[in-house]
This record gives structure tokens, C-alpha cells and sequence, in this order.
């Protein structure tokens, strides 16, 4: 069917075209799709369907896998009354409004004086990629032991300056803290890297003449720099914005497979997680899922309204 | 006034580059403290007689050997895989003309968009329902495409110019050793440097592994590694040998391939 509707756009086309060598036919070939085809199943198999499945789910009710059945919007209702779940929200979105900023402007302001002020850029650039590339997992373990009450060494160094000592992580009221300096550390480093790369897509001239003109450091910073880098810097909110929604394996690490004390700091994945393979009530899990996927598009929508507003 | 600012800049991108790299140093000093060193009050910084012997501990106290090989197959495997299927699918976006192809890159550029966290868990039933728990199948078979490296790859395969295609054609070159012969060859860079992110990732995996496996033999190394974090309770010096082990191959490959990763990420990055 395909093949021959196929077969009839190209007698249609083929003479109001007056060189014909230019349409070489076997460009114009549905064998394409044989080699999309591997990729396809794998991506139709656990991209398209388990997402149609998640919103069916949701709306589903029952006690095992195989004896789900429709329960309409009863789940998202127990959900959104649900205490625990008010927590998750509240925490996964006061992470966002703190890390996403606060590891923008540290990064921006350790990007563009590597790019300005440094000699020996890639050694920095090398130091501050690193935790990109290594397990959350492994260095979640490591800042459990930094950030220890008694034996952990940033208290130990705090203690230096007469601060605390903090209760990192068996303090209801720090686990969320704790989490966002963690979740800042391990940002900077993608940040840092995107942020060197736009700086060094910035013509060379635009300074030049803005010194010509006795521009100060600072007014060519407002005036050349921020406005050629707003691109580059929607682009990292908005990265940052969604892994931010999408904090889990962080909180896992840092408190030792928990969500914190007391479930302190549950956040919406380790919501999903805990209803979906803990407490076994798949379609509330999927529920809490949708409604994060919805905040998280929501959200990516306004940010990227705002920023092109404020861009203009 | 400006080389005071000057300075203050650079102390603060020298302090945080040390805040940056702290925690890796002392990772390693602590695995090779004794137990007493690793928990004194006040902290010690560097171990008097640095213990090796850790290091046997961790691997006899967990299987991690078990674990390493379990990632290195799993890793390598699906990295493999996704070579395979991105690079015949961005060959068949980039150079081949088809009915409705406009609307899949729509909809592939579309379930980018999909976090990932939101299909695990079904994806984790399609997986239980198929009776493959606790399979390497399970922990390869999701990661063998990615919309993400196709669209890379696509990338990068639209800068050969398609004359190349049509010259192969025109000498009764077939689509496969076009493939094999030219396309490959010509972006091999690209290729390199997309199986070491796909490797890296693979390697540091955790939520997947953690829902599809829960015997120990099946584990991978970060869940290889809470768990033990979990079961070795306070013994944190043992903990961070465990770490270090699974954190230095990953530095080793940044340290030899630093170029190619850190352009990787960021063309992937900016035009991802």
C-alpha cells in the first residue's frame, strides 16, 4: 500500500523535474526504513510503549501485574492527597529553584575566569569535568563519609572557622541541604564545560573594539558576554532544570539506599520508586509519574517562555 | 582595583577547583587508611602506613570481580548494539529520502523530551512479563539504540557530502558496504567518541540494573556498590577502596581520552 502510493509520488514528480540524474532513484527508497528497523523495535519497545503503558497505568488499580483493571482517576486522587506525596514535590521542587541557579551563576563565574583570566585553561577544564564522568553512586558514598557527624571531615574543617557542628545527614531538617550541596557539586562540571565552549564561540573582535572604546572588564561583560552567551545559558536551565526534577540516584547514594532520615528527603523519582517496588501499588507509582512528566514539561515551557522573553 | 579583582577570581576558581577534586583525593587517602584512621576524631588526612591490604578486603568481602565483569560485558555489549543500530539508522536519515520521515524525526526528536525516570518502571514489567529478570538480556536489551547517539551521529554524518553516496551508487556500490566502506571509516571519530560516552554511561548505570536484577552474581558495579555500602555498615574504609576501584578505570579513560570526550559532550550537549 505504502510502496505504491510510494511509487506514484515519484511518476508524479519525475517530469517537472528537468534533470532527472539529479534525482537519483535509489535516494528516494523506502529500503530505509529496513535499516531504521532495528532501532525502531528497540526504541518502539522501551521508548513509545512503556510510555503509553505509564499513562494507562495510571489508571489502573490492582494488586499484581497481571490482574490490573480500570479504575479511572482514582490513583492520581489518592496521590495528590497523599502527604508523602506533598513532601516529594515540595523537596524535588525546592532542589531545582536552589541547585539550577545557584550551580548557573558558580559556573558562570568560574567558566568565564578560566576563559579570562587563566593560563593554563585545560588543566582546569580538566579538573572541573571530572565528576560528569564519574558514578553519582561512588562519589555519593564519598560525601556520606565527608559529611558524617562525627568523623566526617567538612565538619572537621567547618570546626576551623568555629561553625557547627551541622548534622548532615541524620537531621530531618538538613537532609534537603545536604542533597543540594551534593546535587550543586556534581553539576558544576557540565555546566563549566558548555558554558567554556560558548565563551570561546564569541568573537575575538567584539572585545577588541570594546576596548578600543575603553570599555570597562564589567560593562563588556554585561554588554557582549552575557547577551552572546543567553543561548547557551536557556539551554543549561533547562538541562539542569529537568535532571533536577529527575534527582535519584544523588539521594540514594548519600543516604545509604533511604530517602534521608524519617524520609526527610524523598523526592518524586524515589516517590515512583518506593509505590512502584517497594509498596507494590504500580498504578499510583505510574500516576506520580505522569504528574512529574507533566511538571517537568511544565515547567521546561515556562522556563523557556521566560528566558526568551527576558533574552529580548 | 582590578588586579585586586583579578585575584580574588582566581583564588576563587583555585579553591573550588580543589573543593572539586577533594573528594576523589581523599577517597583514595581513606582507602588506604586503617579502620581507626578512617573513623578519628578529628579526621586524618593522609594514613601512616598506607594499607593495600583493603583492597584484597573489599573484593573478598562483595564479589566485585563479579561485578566488573558483569559491567564490562554489559557495557560493552550494549555499547556495541547501539553503534550498530545508530549507525544504520542515521545513515538511513541522513542519506536516504523516505515517505514520512519528516514525522520520525519529529517523533524521535519528541520522546527526547520523555525523562527517562518515567518509562523505566513499565519498561521494568515488559522486562518481569518476558520472564528475563536477573538476565544479562535484561540489562542490555533497552540500551541496544538510543535516540540520543542517532541523532548525534546524524549530526555528524550530514557534513559528508552526498555526492559520496551517489558516486558509491553510480559504482554499483550497495547501501551495506557503503556503510561499511566509506561511512564508517569517514566518521570514525565520531564513532570513537560516542562508544566511550555510551561505555561511560553504561558503566555508571544504576537505576536499571537495581529494578532488573536482585541476585548478587547479577549485579553491576553502582548497585554492586550501595549494597555493600549498606552491608559493610561502618567499615567506610573498605568503602572507599570499593569506590576507588570503581571510579579510577572511568579517570583512566577521561585521563587518555580527555579531548575526545569532553568535545563529545559538548557537541552532544549544544546540539542535543
Amino acid at each position: 500500500m505504502e510502496e505504491n502510493s510510494f511509487v506514484k509520488d515519484m511518476t508524479k514528480q519525475e517530469p517537472s523535474k528537468p534533470k532527472r540524474w539529479q534525482n537519483y532513484s535509489a535516494e528516494n527508497s523506502p529500503q530505509a526504513w529496513l535499516y531504521l528497523l532495528p532501532a525502531l523495535i528497540i526504541i518502539g519497545v522501551f521508548n513509545v510503549f512503556p510510555l503509553i503503558r505509564t499513562f494507562i497505568m495510571s489508571m489502573q488499580t490492582g494488586k499484581t501485574l497481571n490482574s490490573m483493571h480500570f479504575g479511572g482517576f482514582k490513583n492520581f486522587e489518592i496521590i495528590l492527597r497523599d502527604p508523602k506525596f506533598h513532601i516529594a514535590i515540595f523537596n524535588t521542587v525546592t532542589y531545582a529553584i536552589v541547585v539550577v541557579p545557584v550551580g548557573l551563576i558558580i559556573s558562570m563565574l568560574i567558566a568565564t575566569t578560566i576563559y579570562t583570566k587563566i593560563k593554563n585553561k585545560t588543566v582546569f577544564e580538566t579538573i572541573f569535568f571530572i565528576p560528569y564522568l564519574t558514578s553519582v553512586i561512588a562519589i555519593g558514598i564519598v560525601f556520606r563519609y565527608l559529611f558524617n557527624g562525627d568523623y566526617g571531615f567538612i565538619n572537621y574543617f567547618l570546626s576551623w572557622f568555629g561553625i557547627g557542628p551541622i548534622n548532615f545527614l541524620d537531621d530531618p531538617n538538613m537532609s534537603i541541604t545536604t542533597l543540594i550541596i551534593f546535587g550543586i557539586w556534581s553539576g558544576l562540571a557540565f555546566n563549566i564545560i558548555i558554558l567554556l565552549s560558548g565563551l570561546r564561540n564569541i568573537n575575538e573582535n567584539y572585545y577588541k573594539v570594546a576596548d578600543m572604546f575603553g570599555a570597562t572588564k564589567m560593562e563588556q561583560f554585561k554588554r557582549i558576554t552575557l547577551p552572546q552567551m543567553i543561548p547557551i545559558i536557556t539551554f543549561l536551565s533547562m538541562v539542569n532544570f529537568i535532571n533536577a526534577f529527575k534527582v535519584y540516584a544523588q539521594v540514594y547514594s548519600l543516604f545509604g539506599g533511604k530517602a534521608g532520615i524519617a524520609n526527610s528527603a524523598t523526592t518524586g523519582v524515589f516517590y515512583i520508586f518506593n509505590k512502584f517496588y517497594v509498596d507494590f501499588k504500580y498504578g499510583q507509582g505510574m500516576a506520580a509519574a505522569v504528574i512529574l512528566f507533566l511538571l517537568i514539561l511544565t515547567f521546561t515551557f515556562i522556563q523557556n517562555f521566560v528566558l526568551k522573553r527576558i533574552s529580548r | 582595583m582590578e588586579r585586586f579583582n583579578n585575584a580574588v577570581s582566581k583564588l576563587f576558581v583555585v579553591i573550588m577547583a580543589i573543593i572539586t577534586l577533594f573528594p576523589f583525593i581523599y577517597m583514595l587517602l581513606a582507602s588506604l587508611m586503617t579502620f581507626q584512621e578512617a573513623t578519628s576524631i578529628p579526621p586524618k588526612l593522609f594514613p601512616a602506613h598506607p594499607q593495600f591490604k583493603n583492597y584484597a578486603e573489599a573484593l573478598e568481602e562483595a564479589p566485585f570481580v563479579q561485578y566488573f565483569i558483569n559491567t564490562i560485558f554489559v557495557s560493552v555489549v550494549s555499547t556495541f548494539g547501539t553503534l550498530v543500530t545508530s549507525i544504520l539508522s542515521a545513515f538511513a536519515l541522513v542519506k536516504l529520502n523516505f515517505k514520512g520521515k519528516n514525522m520520525l524525526l519529529l517523533g524521535m526528536a519528541a520522546l527526547l523530551m520523555v525523562p527517562y525516570e518515567v518509562t523505566v518502571f513499565t519498561n521494568f514489567q515488559t522486562i518481569a512479563q518476558l520472564g528475563l529478570i536477573n538476565t544479562y538480556t535484561a540489562l542490555i536489551i533497552p540500551s541496544l539504540a538510543s535516540i540520543f547517539y542517532t541523532f548525534y551521529l546524524k549530526e555528524f554524518l550530514s557534513s559528508i557530502p552526498i555526492s559520496y553516496y551517489k558516486a558509491a551508487k553510480v559504482d554499483g556500490c550497495s547501501d551495506l558496504e557503503f556503510i561499511t566502506r566509506i561511512l564508517i571509516p569517514l566518521s570514525k571519530p565520531a564513532l570513537f567518541t560516542m562508544s566511550i560516552l555510551s561505555f561511560i554511561s553504561g558503566w555508571n548505570s544504576f537505576l536499571w540494573p537495581i529494578l532488573v536484577t536482585n541476585e548478587p552474581e547479577m549485579r553491576l558495579l553502582s548497585n554492586g556498590l550501595t549494597s555493600f555500602a549498606t552491608e559493610s555498615g561502618s567499615n567506610v574504609h573498605l568503602q572507599m577502596a570499593a569506590s576507588t576501584l570503581s571510579v579510577v578505570p572511568i579517570l583512566i579513560l577521561y585521563l587518555i581520552f580527555r579531548k575526545q570526550i569532553i568535545r563529545g559532550v559538548v557537541r552532544s550537549g549544544i546540539k542535543g
